[in-house]
């Protein structure tokens, strides 16, 4: 697809400190939703690390770009911090994270990288002050945890993208819709409202649908299921991905989002990236994505918008979760607009 | 058969007001000599010789066996079609000449038909349906939504190779019959000592993590929860460890099994713990009886377990007992 096509022009909000805007809705499942302040020059942004270990190097291209943007960066205890997988131990890691969350000088929390970790940690963080004082946090993967948790439980918007590890080392060398999808990640934070625009695709369903826009990874929508973290979906707009995984898990998983009525109630469902394990010779599953969401979701007429880019991919732009958006899908283009 | 023949078990002191359903389990017939045993594929594919020694060795025991048209039977990777692989489970289900349902293997296709399974016929003539990994999710859907006890053992494909006369296909063949189990488990350094008695609920953990949420998640207080898994990565355990953890399904538990752990994977940058050692730190903080080691799982050590029937678990400080109530 041409990338122009793609990412159209966004339109800045007028008020860029303007905080907790709030709508409320007559529905009792549309909680009232806080809109973290967003960034202007001279802001701070901190990298915290609640999952997988990453070395300060490693973190270096998005410490310089975020600089570019104008911010200062405050690096956490746990960048650079190992305990064999993780980025620390579990207390550590929610030391670090806590103690970002409640700086009052730190305006927002990018996180270094995904991996695995957060469900080990999030019952232990205690987000009275964040609550109050909300700020963007910013991660996907293993942050889906972060999502679900905060925009359920909280009512607070959060940033669904790229992280540090995803920022390429050469900005002049990189594929364009990955120094896109980073450009996103600013613009996002500016306050700016997005519009993505997609080319139309034969498996698509057409529809129209406004709702807030939840979701990121499935393995970890399906592994916070029945925790205080769920994700509730009822009159949202979900979006998807994955990565590694076979086709028969990603299946078996889209049963557990159907089973647990998760597909229900959509506005609209966005499925993006899923960068498959191969099926292992003669264990060959016989059924693509298309089909496999399909099948689940057949009998309801929101609309669908297949190959989304949001994954685990170059091409991965910047969603704000919780917040209100439009999915237009039509035989001509798929857009999906803030509202 | 009619309903009023399955044996209720309670050891409440019943009062029948008061008599809540989790209380009660119905029981399947057991079988005796000359009883069918339908074979069916609901999952992955298998190839019908497979299934050879499995057949001469019920035909031993004095069961017929009838096949059904998914064992053998392939499409892609599942044993035919979701709509052929439901219609042959629904036909066994039904059908009054079957009185027992062995699974052939287990792979990954239950939870696809799940929902379109008809329970109606079954839960006025109930049988046993044995099998696990993927077969976990019926045990758990038949124990959630119409308190049928069912059977977690080898399946056909474990008859192969020579085992079929060891003590796990042994126990399954008691099991059939009626006979009460009286399992002993060799110790292990990090089991918690103390006895439990419950209903007894468990199987995959891939499978029970999935079922969370939906109509075949099973509750698990008061109950004994044994668990098994094959093929996943430590970090994987973990996390669907912490699943159960965060959804309260470990909270109040009167017993806690861990099987066998089999070709557990680690990611390129360690996790720095082996699986028992995960698990471990993540119940250190519950005080009822929990053994490490069980025999079941995907490996040859593999004991019939009645899921929905009460055991009692103890465990002490040189062995593990696990006897049906």
């Amino acid at each position: 697809m041409n990338r122009k096509d793609f990412l159209s022009a966004v339109v800045p909000l007028a008020t860029f400190t303007s905080a907790f805007t709030s709508q409320t809705s007559s529905s009792k499942t549309h909680r009232l939703k806080k809109i973290p302040p967003y960034l202007k020059k001279g802001d701070s942004i901190g990298i915290c690390c609640p999952s997988g270990y990453i070395s300060l190097e490693e973190c270096q291209p998005a410490i310089k770009k975020m600089e570019e943007w104008g911010f200062n960066i405050r690096i956490g205890t746990t960048v650079g911090l190992r305990d064999f997988t993780f980025a620390g131990t579990d207390e550590e890691r929610a030391q670090d994270l806590q103690q970002m969350m409640d700086d009052r000088s730190i305006n927002a929390i990018m996180l270094g990288r995904g991996g695995y970790g957060a469900v080990r940690i999030i019952d232990k963080i205690d987000f009275t002050e964040f609550e109050k004082r909300p700020k963007w946090m910013i991660g996907f993967s293993d942050a889906t945890v972060f999502h679900c948790h905060i925009n359920h439980n909280y009512g607070i918007a959060t940033l669904h993208s790229k992280m540090c590890n995803s920022f390429p080392d050469d900005f002049s060398k990189a594929d364009q819709t990955q120094i896109d999808s980073i450009d996103s990640i600013r613009q996002c934070l500016a306050g700016e409202k997005m519009i993505y625009k997609r080319l139309p695709l034969a498996q698509n369903r057409s529809g129209e649908g406004i709702g807030p826009l939840v979701g990121g990874n499935l393995s970890i929508i399906e592994q916070v299921t029945g925790s205080i973290s769920n994700l509730h979906t009822e009159g949202k707009i979900l979006f998807i991905e994955d990565v590694g995984e076979y086709l028969y898990k990603i299946d078996g998983m889209l049963w557990n989002l159907k089973r647990s009525k998760k597909l229900d109630r959509l506005k609209g469902l966005i499925v993006g990236e899923f960068r498959i394990k191969p099926d292992d010779p003669g264990e060959e599953f016989g059924k693509t994505i298309y089909e496999m969401v399909m099948e689940k979701v057949q009998k309801y007429h929101y609309p669908v918008c297949f190959d989304f880019p949001v994954g685990h991919v170059k091409e991965n732009y910047a969603l704000k979760c919780g917040v209100k958006h439009k999915l237009t899908v039509s035989k001509n283009e798929s857009i999906l607009k803030e509202l | 058969m009619n309903i009023g023949d399955c044996n209720a078990v309670s050891s409440f002191t019943i009062h029948y007001s008061q008599l809540t359903i989790q209380e009660m389990t119905i029981i399947p017939p057991y079988l005796k000599r000359g009883d069918t045993i339908g074979i069916v594929c609901p999952a992955g594919y298998m190839p019908f010789e497979k299934a050879e020694t499995c057949i001469e060795t019920l035909t031993g025991w004095g069961f017929k066996v009838i096949p059904g048209k998914t064992l053998g039977h392939q499409y892609n990777y599942f044993s035919g079609t979701d709509k052929e692989r439901l219609e042959d489970l629904q036909h066994m289900m039904n059908d009054k000449n079957i009185d027992a349902i062995l699974c052939g293997r287990g792979g990954y296709g239950t939870g696809r038909i799940i929902d379109q399974l008809d329970f109606s016929g079954f839960v006025k003539r109930p049988k046993w349906i044995v099998g696990f990994s993927d077969i976990t999710l019926l045990h758990c859907h038949l124990f959630s939504n119409y308190h049928i006890a069912s059977l977690h053992a080898p399946m056909a494909a474990a008859f192969n190779d020579g085992e079929y006369k060891n003590q796990y296909i042994e126990s399954l063949h008691a099991a059939l019959l009626g006979k009460k189990a009286d399992y002993t488990s060799d110790a292990h350094p990090f089991n918690h000592q103390g006895n439990g008695y419950g209903i007894l609920v468990g199987g995959n953990l891939s499978l029970l993590v999935n079922a969370i949420g939906t109509s075949s998640d099973i509750k698990t207080k008061n109950k004994i929860l044994f668990i098994e898994e094959i093929g996943e990565y430590i970090y994987g355990i973990d996390r669907m460890m912490y699943q159960l953890k965060r959804s309260g399904k470990l909270n109040h538990l009167k017993g806690l099994i861990f099987g066998t752990f089999s070709e557990m994977k680690d990611t390129t940058i360690p996790f720095g713990k082996t699986v028992e050692e995960v698990i471990k730190e993540l119940v250190e903080e519950y005080d009822y009886p929990i053994c490490f080691g069980f025999p079941v799982g995907h490996d040859k050590e593999n004991y019939a377990l009645k899921i929905g029937v009460k055991y009692s678990l103890t465990v002490q400080n040189d062995l593990v007992k696990m006897k049906e109530k």
